[in-house]
């Protein structure tokens, strides 16, 4: 079976460890607690009859390089960027943190991830789409478990491709 | 004139009156008066009292007085709470000590036992080895003391943190999931305290230790219990190096194959049987 290493990052609050909890556990919690420094945990996907087992790394806030070990990215296959559609402030450096993270995944598969689908409207995500300079691969919902699976099928079928 | 002295005499005929009726009274009085002033003739009358008194005392105090003494105390610990661990510390402080100094007489003792082998051919054999490795000969008794055992041993991708292979004494739960948190650890120490190129060597909890043994792309972590002598730990290197050079340089790429391979040499090479002697 193929073992690929993701990592899930973006800033504080976006809902990294409930995107985190929802895929490996299946459950959400209200309760805010902020990651420190990083947690590990492994889950088994089945895509397209093929097993792949992604070691998903939950690192906690930002991306910026002074407040992340860059070493935490390093042999990641998989980067799953996460911005909160209630914050503008989460997505303001979305261009230079993918930059940034391309520069040390290399060849990495990336996906944008618009998470907390399930506090806004439908016509605020279109306000938003117009407004953010780069596009969303999905919007999700970390509480309800919307789309969370198709995420994780959708980056499986990367990494296996990959 | 005349009725003066009739009042006069009617006067001293009380006196008198009253001498006799109280005579006796004040005489009880004064060896009362007499006895309390005199401990000597005091004491003997009452010490039977007073003890009586105490045996009823120490029969009933439990049951009259336990629940407010309890209620003293608790308040006095509450009240006091920096003063009692003022008062505890150096009590627990010297528990410590005469716990630790009991480990070492231990260790003491074993080493005797060892030392009066030395008459046996295997304490021959020891100063032999001693002699040849150039090993301290307190050092290999020290060491078959408290003997290492190599409880766990993982191949682990050095950037990724990926399980490479896998070899336990027993059964073990996320694998993966270790392999990958010790490498999170690692990352953060290595980044924290960056000051030249250098790596996490080992991490230590309670009895156990994790040697980590660094390569370019992978490195090798020893979760080991017992202790290790300095010939021991060259040793174990010398076997991690072999075993990185005939098995690990060939089979970088991370599939099903290469785990399982890997995993039955770190078992046929490190757990079966432990290689952590010199």
């Amino acid at each position: 079976m193929t073992s690929k290493k993701v990592i899930l990052t973006g800033s504080f609050g976006v809902g990294k460890t409930s995107l985190f909890n929802q895929f490996i556990y299946n459950r959400f919690s209200e309760k805010y607690l902020t990651t420190i420094g990083v947690k590990v945990n492994k889950k088994v996907i089945e895509v397209d009859g093929s097993e792949v087992s992604i070691l998903l790394w939950d690192i906690a806030g930002e991306v910026s390089q002074d407040k992340v070990p860059t070493s935490y990215f390093l042999g990641a296959s998989g980067i799953i960027y996460v911005i909160d559609l209630t914050r503008p402030s989460t997505y303001k450096n979305i261009k230079s943190d993918i930059d940034y993270l391309n520069q040390i995944v290399k060849g990495g598969i990336t996906k944008i991830v618009a998470n907390k689908k399930d506090l806004v409207t439908v016509e605020q995500i279109e306000g938003i789409a117009q407004e953010i300079v780069l596009p969303w691969d999905i919007v999700t919902s970390a509480k309800t478990g919307e789309n969370v699976e198709e995420l994780f099928q959708e980056l499986g079928k990367g990494l296996l491709a990959g | 004139m005349k009725s003066s002295r009739k009042g006069s005499d009617e006067e001293l005929q009380l006196i008198q009156l009253r001498e006799i009726l109280l005579k006796k009274d004040r005489t009880a009085i004064r060896e009362i008066q007499e006895l309390i002033d005199d401990p000597e003739q005091l004491s003997p009358k009452v010490q039977p009292i007073i003890e009586e008194q105490l045996e009823l005392l120490k029969a009933n105090f439990p049951a009259q007085y336990e629940k407010v003494v309890n209620n003293l105390i608790e308040q006095k610990l509450k009240d006091s709470q920096e003063e009692i661990l003022n008062v505890i510390y150096p009590v627990l402080g010297k528990m410590i000590k005469k716990f630790i100094t009991h480990q070492f007489q231990m260790i003491k003792d074993s080493i005797d036992r060892q030392v009066r082998k030395t008459f046996s051919t295997k304490g021959f054999w020891t100063r032999v080895k001693s002699r040849f490795f150039g090993v301290d000969h307190s050092e290999i008794i020290l060491s078959d003391a408290d003997k290492p055992v190599i409880e766990e041993i993982y191949a682990i991708q050095r950037n990724s943190g990926l399980l490479m292979g896998i070899a336990s004494m027993q059964e073990t739960i996320d694998q993966d999931v270790i392999a990958g948190m010790l490498t999170a650890i690692k990352s953060f120490v290595e980044d924290a305290f960056k000051k030249e190129q250098q790596d996490l060597e080992m991490i230590e909890y309670g009895n156990y230790k994790i040697f980590i043994q660094n390569f370019p792309t992978f490195y090798i972590a020893v979760a080991m219990s017992g202790s290790m002598s300095t010939g021991e730990k060259g040793d174990l290197s010398d076997k991690i190096m072999d075993f990185a050079e005939d098995v690990l340089s060939s089979r970088q790429e991370l599939n099903g194959d290469n785990y399982e391979y890997i995993s039955t040499e770190l078992k046929t090479r490190f757990i079966n049987p432990q290689i952590v002697s010199t």
